[in-house]
């Protein structure tokens, strides 16, 4: 078996997590300048509810993984419009430049709160869809779900990508994204644009969270270190680059398992913050990022 | 067509415009002109819903549009060319144009739907060089391309009346002399205009009526015959 590729093949994987909720800080940031710091909870809740569903926790299951994954991304996609109406418009309204920070913060913390008291602080185990004995690839074992995850990644953005370029309102998000006020003038709502885009990265982060449950262990705190992974994740590969959210994703889980393994486990987080640190002094905008221009 | 009365607008406690008053009947064009910093953008943002006005009507057809929000505004017929062109530069000049079609090909029909593939094709024959290059990005194009796209994303909406925010600035003197020609065959053609302009000595050769403007106020207004003899406009702003 070859060590290596075993560790760049589930590093691969979890990048690709990381990448896709990365995604989902991307689309909100495109289009209005904020993000919901609560990704992290976003992701919670769409395995939680993912488990509640195809688990036994609350008497299912209900419905099996394939039939739950889309009423677990409405249910995300409703959680964002909730964020964009509680969190960001209010504070967007006042042209306050930093109180979506504290109130997506908060809004976190409670929906993490409540998730504790619906499900409990433990974590609880989620039934894999595909088979959980690995197979072989390239000298590795490799879970099916790993492949699974990015698989399901790498269709969603691929979606995403395919929406922007091919519908009219993708092409409003996109118009949206560039010059606001432009976008405006053309009769697109840019208001709604905005909540579409908080309601579209909250999906992404539910996504995440039904993808990589199978494989790691769910509970009401899950989501807090992966939604700060992949915020710096986020601001490695640039905030305005769905390019570098992959390749951002990708350094970051493989460098976390092979620190993991040829370290301490100990340590495996530590070398996706020392880059974060590295980024911001050298490419404050990113690996791949455009510089934000100001626009009134 | 379009009237505006007692409109005051401003950004943040600055107030810019106090008080401007003017009209764009049916078919006509207007021209707005003034020394750099004097407002002009400014109206034309504050009529388009770019910024809120803090006072004074705006009236499109009869109907009240103070103070909606920019999307509204469009909807209700009026196009606005901003300053600086605004187009979405990472877009095809196709995307760009259909984007400027938008209200009428959203569900609902916000505006009527009307020939848009009549319309797209007018937009090209009207600026040849975009069909040339309508499978490009509009970013990749030279500045008198994007002043041209612009022109044609405010055509597509199909509206009721056109706001032009200095369309010929930055332009080489050929490409200013295109855009006016353009203009001319709007004009023609029967569209409401109101056209901003640094060029006075052009756009009161294009225009039916002008309004000048100082210091956000409207100083002087005639047609454009009696602006162009008059001494005050020749001196200030017609170099004579
Ligand atoms: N985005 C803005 N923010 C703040 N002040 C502005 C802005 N745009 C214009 N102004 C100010 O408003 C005044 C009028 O500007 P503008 O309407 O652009 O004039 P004009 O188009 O006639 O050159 C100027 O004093 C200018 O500095
Ligand atoms: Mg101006």
């Amino acid at each position: 078996m070859n060590i290596l590729t075993q560790l760049v093949l589930s590093g691969m994987a979890l990048g690709m997590i990381y990448a896709v909720i990365a995604f989902g800080y991307q689309s909100t940031f495109a289009t209005s300048g904020t993000l919901n710091f609560g990704q992290g909870e976003a992701l919670m809740l769409g395995a939680m509810t993912g488990l509640s569903l195809t688990g036994e926790i609350m008497g299912g299951p209900y419905l099996n993984y394939w039939l739950m994954v889309p009423v677990v991304l409405v249910i995300g996609s409703l959680q964002g419009l909730v964020v964009e109406f509680l969190a960001v418009r209010p504070a967007l309204r006042i042209h306050s430049e930093f109180g979506w920070i504290m109130s997506t913060i908060a809004l976190g913390i409670i929906f993490r709160n409540v998730a504790e008291n619906v499900w409990g602080r433990d974590d609880v185990p989620f039934p894999s869809p595909l088979p959980t004995t690995p197979v072989h690839i390239l000298g590795a074992n490799i879970l099916p779900m790993e492949l699974g995850v990015m698989v399901g990644a790498l269709l969603l953005m691929g979606l995403m990508e395919l929406f922007n370029r091919r519908t009219l309102y993708g092409k409003a998000v996109v118009a949206t994204s560039s010059d606001r006020g432009a976008a405006g003038l053309m009769g697109i709502d840019t208001r709604a644009v905005i909540a579409f885009s908080y309601a579209l990265s909250s999906l992404t982060a539910a996504f995440a969270g039904v993808l990589i449950a199978p494989i790691t262990l769910t509970g009401a705190s899950m989501g807090s270190v992966l939604g700060l992974k992949a915020f710096a994740v986020a601001i490695i590969g640039g905030l305005t680059s769905g390019m570098g959210a992959v390749v951002g994703g990708l350094i970051l889980g493989i460098a976390e398992t092979t620190t993991g393994f040829y370290f301490s486990t100990g340590y495996k987080d530590v070398p996706g913050l020392i880059l974060l640190l590295l980024i911001l002094a050298w490419k404050p905008n990113g690996l791949f990022g455009r510089a934000a221009v100001q626009k009134f | 067509m379009l009237e505006i009365e007692g409109l005051e607008a401003g950004y943040g406690p600055v107030r810019v415009l106090h008080g401007i008053s003017l009209k764009v009947p049916k078919g006509r064009v207007v021209t707005l002109i003034g020394a750099n910093g004097a407002g002009k953008s400014t109206t034309l943002r504050a009529v388009s819903g770019m910024i809120q006005p803090t006072a004074g009507q705006v009236r499109l057809a009869g109907k009240n549009i103070t103070g909606l929000p920019a999307h509204r505004v469009a909807q209700a017929g009026l196009a606005h060319s901003p300053e600086g062109r605004r187009i979405f530069p990472n877009q095809s000049v196709r995307d760009n144009l259909i984007l400027g079609a938008y209200t009428r090909l959203t569900f609902g029909h916000s505006r009527p739907r009307g020939d848009i593939s009549g319309d797209f094709e007018r937009a090209l024959d009207l600026f040849p060089r975009l069909r040339e290059r309508q499978y490009q990005l509009a970013g990749t194009l030279s500045g008198g391309e994007q002043q041209m796209l612009a022109m044609a994303r405010a055509l597509m909406l199909n509206p009721d009346v056109l706001l032009l925010d200095e369309p010929s600035l930055g332009l080489a003197p050929v490409l200013v002399e295109e855009v006016f020609h353009i203009i001319r065959r709007l004009k023609s053609e029967g569209i409401t205009m109101l056209l901003v302009e640094q060029f006075a000595h052009a756009a009161l050769a294009v225009a039916d009526y002008g309004f000048v403007m100082e210091n956000g106020r409207i100083v002087l207004e005639g047609s454009a015959t009696e602006l162009q003899r008059d001494e005050q406009v020749k001196s200030a702003y017609l170099g004579h």
